[in-house]
């Protein structure tokens, strides 16, 4: 692609976006809705970057932050060797996936009251719930890109003598990085979500939380400013993935 | 004559199923605790939960919301999905709105949608149908650029219009792909619907949970639970059966959903 056409893309892209929020500020200016319940989009902003420099409303991003990570990085771990594990052993593949047959289409959220009562109502629970949420679409794109594997690779691997154990971490998990990194940045997306979800239901701190409060106390203004801030969120950790991303896969022909 | 093989692959699902149950019952009693009932207790429970009238018309009315906002959502996000998938500028005006809205958790829309229009079905449904949209448009997109261009040339060649092309080959060649987002949708559904009643506690089966949990009622809580996993289960089963019968010919991909939260 050429980079004008690239830049006529973002330009086009960017169209819409300006157009939802004039079509938001003309809502507001023309008297459709009144302020209470739609603030402008000026005053959100506004708010917004007024609330960032604030330590208050940063130590909420940060928890919300760690626990978005805690959990993600559990899922990675887990999904990435179990799916591995069901990739490389045919035992082990009959146990996992009846299991995940089962579990990946059950609605997660409803596990939470359970969760809340064996974890109590602090970090683990909402950390537990995130990485359940995760784990799936990580586990199950680094069992597909595993077992997609090209046979001549792990043959060739063979015959230069690669001892048998080290086929799996030598051959079979590099080549399968590019799907398991597309199962990542689903796992990211899932974890922003469900990490403010869990701490909508039940929480004394967090973005989710503030959203909650200002719900409570009928704060329009307040109540849109967590929504773009976990927006936001998403977007940067998305923009951070896909760079690590063309690191990890700079040798790999263009995926 | 079924097979052995096939016999015991088939009975998979459900014996995982029973070794769950049977761990959750193992792990229940070495805990021994109030809050976590052994499993038998739990599944004692659903009888009294399904029996009681009123929360069966709860449940109804959940299930309701969900078939009617996940139909409006693929009735809407297909014809999206597939003109993205072949026009690159309508793939470049949508594409970054997408990605803004996509980290958004849907449910949490709910407080704002309710200032608006309410706590009644109409906000419920509007958070479902946002929330099966996203990977419905997705896969959509996704199903619609890999038809072949050669497809569509000869198409073009044997004087089909545009929108001919669109309905006789690309909706076809997207088919599998399109019902991969649906299935992932249909997950999606089931998991907007528990939540929006979680936030707006008022009705549906989300609130019935969160109700026993305040109460304290432990056993209504795992019953419940079940259900709405048997739910989440029977569903996705369901679907999986339908799209065999309409794409036989296709190999599936991902014979698991990648569910969305």
């Amino acid at each position: 692609m050429n980079p004008r056409a690239v830049t006529s893309d973002v330009l086009l892209g960017i169209v819409p976006i300006a157009l939802s929020v004039a079509l938001w500020q003309a809502i507001v200016s023309f008297g459709y809705a009144p302020a209470t319940l739609l603030p402008p989009p000026g005053l959100v902003f506004m708010r917004l970057a007024q609330q960032l420099t604030t330590s208050g409303f940063q130590q909420e991003i940060a928890a919300t932050l760690f626990r978005l990570f805690a959990g993600f990085s559990i899922a990675v771990i887990f999904g990435v060797s179990i799916g591995l594990a069901a990739a490389a052993s045919p035992g082990v593949n009959a146990v996992v996936r009846p299991i995940v047959r089962v579990l990946a289409p059950l609605p997660k959220v409803a596990l939470y009251p359970a969760l809340l009562l064996l974890l109590g109502f602090g970090h683990e629970s909402k950390i537990t719930l995130v990485a359940a949420d995760a784990l799936f679409p990580i586990l199950l794109s680094t069992y597909y890109g595993a077992s997609m594997v090209e046979q001549k690779l792990i043959w060739s691997a063979m015959a230069a003598g690669t001892p048998r154990g080290q086929i799996l971490l030598k051959v079979v998990l590099p080549a399968a990085v590019p799907s398991i990194l597309t199962g990542c940045r689903i796992g990211l997306v899932i974890s922003c979500i469900v990490v403010f979800l869990a701490e909508m239901i039940t929480s004394t701190d967090g973005l989710g939380h503030l959203l909650v409060t200002a719900a409570r106390t009928f704060q329009a203004v307040d109540m849109f400013v967590p929504l773009i801030t976990i927006s936001l969120l998403g977007l940067i950790l998305n923009g951070l993935l896909q760079a690590v991303r063309s690191y990890l896969l700079r040798g790999f022909p263009e995926v | 004559m079924i097979s052995m093989r096939a016999l015991v692959s088939r009975s998979a699902p459900l014996l995982a199923c029973l070794g769950l149950l049977g761990i959750w019952q193992i792990g229940a009693l070495i805990l021994n605790t109030d809050s976590f009932p052994t499993a038998l207790d739990a599944i004692r429970a659903i009888p009294s939960i399904l029996g009681d009238k009123e929360s069966l018309i709860n449940i109804l009315a959940s299930l309701r919301r969900m078939a009617i906002g996940f139909s409006l959502a693929v009735a809407v996000s297909i014809p999206l999905g597939l003109m993205m998938g072949r026009s690159r500028g309508v793939a470049s005006f949508f594409n970054p709105l997408l990605m803004v809205i996509y980290p958004v958790p849907k449910a949490a829309l709910m407080p704002i949608i309710m200032l608006w229009l309410g706590v009644g079905d109409l906000a419920k449904t509007l958070v479902i149908f946002l929330g099966v949209s996203l990977p419905v448009i997705y896969h959509s997109f996704q199903g619609a650029k890999a038809v072949e261009e050669k497809m569509l040339w000869s198409g073009a060649a044997m004087g089909l219009s545009a929108t001919q092309r669109m309905m006789r080959i690309v909706l076809p060649a997207a088919l599998p792909e399109i019902l991969t987002g649906c299935r992932t949708g249909l997950v999606l559904a089931l998991i907007t619907m528990v939540t929006s009643e979680m936030i707006a506690r008022q009705s549906g089966a989300g609130n019935i949970l969160f109700n026993a949990l305040d109460m304290g009622q432990y056993d209504a809580v795992y019953a419940m639970i079940i259900i709405i996993g048997a739910m989440g289960i029977g569903l996705d089963a369901a679907f999986e059966k339908l799209r065999g019968k309409l794409v036989r010919w296709s190999e599936p991909g991902f014979d698991i959903p990648l569910s969305f939260a």
